[in-house]
């Protein structure tokens, strides 16, 4: 069967019942091919919303989340998001075949090794493996490779699990990155590692010597943070040199003063610039009163009901299930000094939430209803 | 089932046998067309069957034939092989006026055979039809290696591609220095 001879129409057919992971491995067999799949899936390239490399057990998978939850749902419920793994190892290797990545010759194997019910969610696709010394620049090549293939319009994301495992120094690749330093780690290792890599998109840490980071560690200019159990240094450090756009501290050890120095920095415009959100959840205390006593802090009148604030959850791991963050419904609002914009300031029991508005407070106002 | 029998290449074609109707005895009379494929043999075919492809709805929806004239007058498709043909109407007889599965299962396993079932299914516009035999196209390659999918759908190597591309542009300049001579030549 040759599908050259088919018409071109036919050919987009055939494209697109194929699943996403197949017509990746298609792409690799001639520059024509990998051209003529690019230009007949547009669309469906473009409702990719991640490319994901994420590890777990010494192996590399690339996965592929779509922006609409149903197609995600159908591939990935059958074990199909997975196109690729990655691996170091070479044990076990079965149909060891070589293809040119980008310039780069990569062995690749196709893996039986799951028996079921492994099998289910450990597809069987294909593995590239290599020498672990030259992991760095089978990386490069096969995320270039995929980067060119699946375009621009997707968002790739390398997900690593401690600051310890290897991650690639790549162009286009947010970072996301879990951290579970031990205690005795020293500063400068954490810190060298943030100079290492200075555009983390999202940060899930718990240490307990947060405070000691430098305020000028790139640390701070996170776009999203998620931090468990700071303790009140680290947050008051926290709150202080935060540079990013969403943070969610966890058991934060927090009074009411820490909430108001907070607010008044956000206020004067000296700091906090790029905040869309804050979400604070505190171990003890009711500060309600205290916080929104200030006498800058605004309401709105009782009558209208206030609109919601929730912007793109930069945390989330999949936009297609958690899309928004919290919904902030408060009648109290601050404004900033600089540029007259408002931030929509909510406690609920130990729950401290702020959300700062596009709007400035005249633009806020109206949208009340 | 459509029943079939040898037909010749006259222009008479053979009496064929008519096709079981799978639904109820209609209220007003169906009309009945004919078509061939390569191999001449004649298939009567209804014209709520015929109405999956599009290309023979489209010619037959304006003709207004009689029985005699549409048994005189089959639709020869000269560019299907016999049993492809007798396959699509087996299929278009199975599912007149109903609604189309999710999946058909009763396509033929043979790469030759599917492909050139696609080939007239294609040209005869029958979509549902398409879609299916598209889908067990794209199923041949599910999970194969690269190379395993340049076999079963003889895919050419990147060199090939360049040596066809370079053959083919010398092609283009040898008729095009063919033309300029041809053009010199009348001139004088």
């Amino acid at each position: 069967m040759k599908l050259s001879k088919f018409p071109y129409l036919v050919q987009a057919e055939i494209f697109g019942n194929m699943k996403t992971k197949d017509l990746f491995w298609l792409s690799f067999v001639s520059k024509n091919m990998k051209k003529m799949i690019k230009s007949f899936q547009i669309m469906r390239f473009q409702s990719i919303s991640r490319i994901t490399y994420n590890n777990f057990n010494n192996k590399w998978y690339v996965g592929i989340l779509f922006k609409k939850k149903t197609m995600w749902t159908m591939e990935n419920c059958m074990g199909m998001n997975t196109i690729m793994t990655m691996s170091e190892h070479l044990d076990g290797t079965k149909n060891v075949f070589k293809l040119n990545v980008t310039g780069k010759t990569i062995g690749f194997r196709v893996s039986d090794e799951f028996p079921l019910p492994k099998a289910y969610f450990h597809p069987r696709v294909p593995e590239a493996f290599f020498h672990p010394n030259l992991k760095e620049s089978a990386f490069k090549a096969i995320h270039n490779y995929i980067s060119d293939f699946f375009g621009d319009t997707v968002v790739y994301q390398w997900i690593a699990k401690s600051y310890k495992h290897f991650i690639p120094q790549l162009p286009n690749l947010s970072l996301w990155v879990t951290m579970r330093p031990h205690c005795p780690e020293v500063t400068e290792n954490i810190e060298k590692f943030f100079a290492s890599y200075p555009n983390i998109k999202h940060l899930s840490i718990r240490w307990d010597k947060l405070q000691s980071i430098s305020p000028e560690s790139q640390f701070y200019q996170a776009d999203s943070i998620r931090i468990f159990q700071p303790c009140l240094p680290s947050l008051q450090a926290f709150l202080r040199n935060f540079k990013g756009r969403q943070a969610t501290l966890l058991k934060c050890e927090c009074g009411f003063v820490e909430l108001i120095k907070f607010m008044k920095r956000w206020r004067s415009g000296e700091a906090l610039q790029n905040l869309e959100y804050l979400n604070l959840s505190l171990t003890f205390g009711r500060h309600r009163n205290e916080v929104l006593s200030a006498n800058w802090v605004k309401r709105t009148t009782a009558t209208k009901r206030p609109p919601t604030h929730s912007v793109a959850d930069l945390s989330a791991p999949e936009p297609s299930y958690k899309p928004h963050t919290d919904p902030i419904i408060s009648r109290t609002y601050i404004v900033r000094e600089t540029d007259n914009r408002v931030a929509s300031v909510s406690i609920q029991g130990k729950t401290f939430s702020f959300g700062v508005w596009e709007e400035t407070e005249e633009e806020f106002l109206r949208m009340l209803k | 089932m459509s029943s079939t029998e040898q037909g010749t290449s006259s222009a008479a074609p053979a009496e064929p046998t008519t096709a079981p109707e799978s639904a109820a005895a209609p209220e007003v009379p169906e009309s009945f067309y004919y078509v061939h494929g390569k191999d001449k043999v004649v298939h009567k075919v209804s014209a709520g069957a015929l109405q999956h492809s599009a290309l023979i709805h489209g010619m037959i929806s304006n003709l207004g034939y009689t029985e005699e004239q549409a048994k005189a007058n089959p639709f020869p498709f000269e560019n299907i092989d016999g049993d492809i043909l007798q396959m699509v109407v087996d299929w278009c007889n199975q599912h007149k006026g109903k609604p189309t599965p999710p999946e058909d299962t009763n396509l033929p396993k043979q790469k030759e055979k599917l492909f050139d079932l696609v080939l007239a299914v294609n040209y005869l516009e029958i979509k549902e039809l398409l879609t299916y035999c598209c889908k067990q196209v794209a199923m041949m390659v599910k999970g194969k290696s690269p190379e395993e999918i340049r076999e079963i759908w003889m895919i050419p190597t990147d060199a090939e591609d360049e040596a066809a591309e370079k053959e083919a542009k010398k092609r283009a300049g040898k008729e095009a220095a063919g033309e300029t001579a041809a053009a010199a030549g009348d001139a004088k």
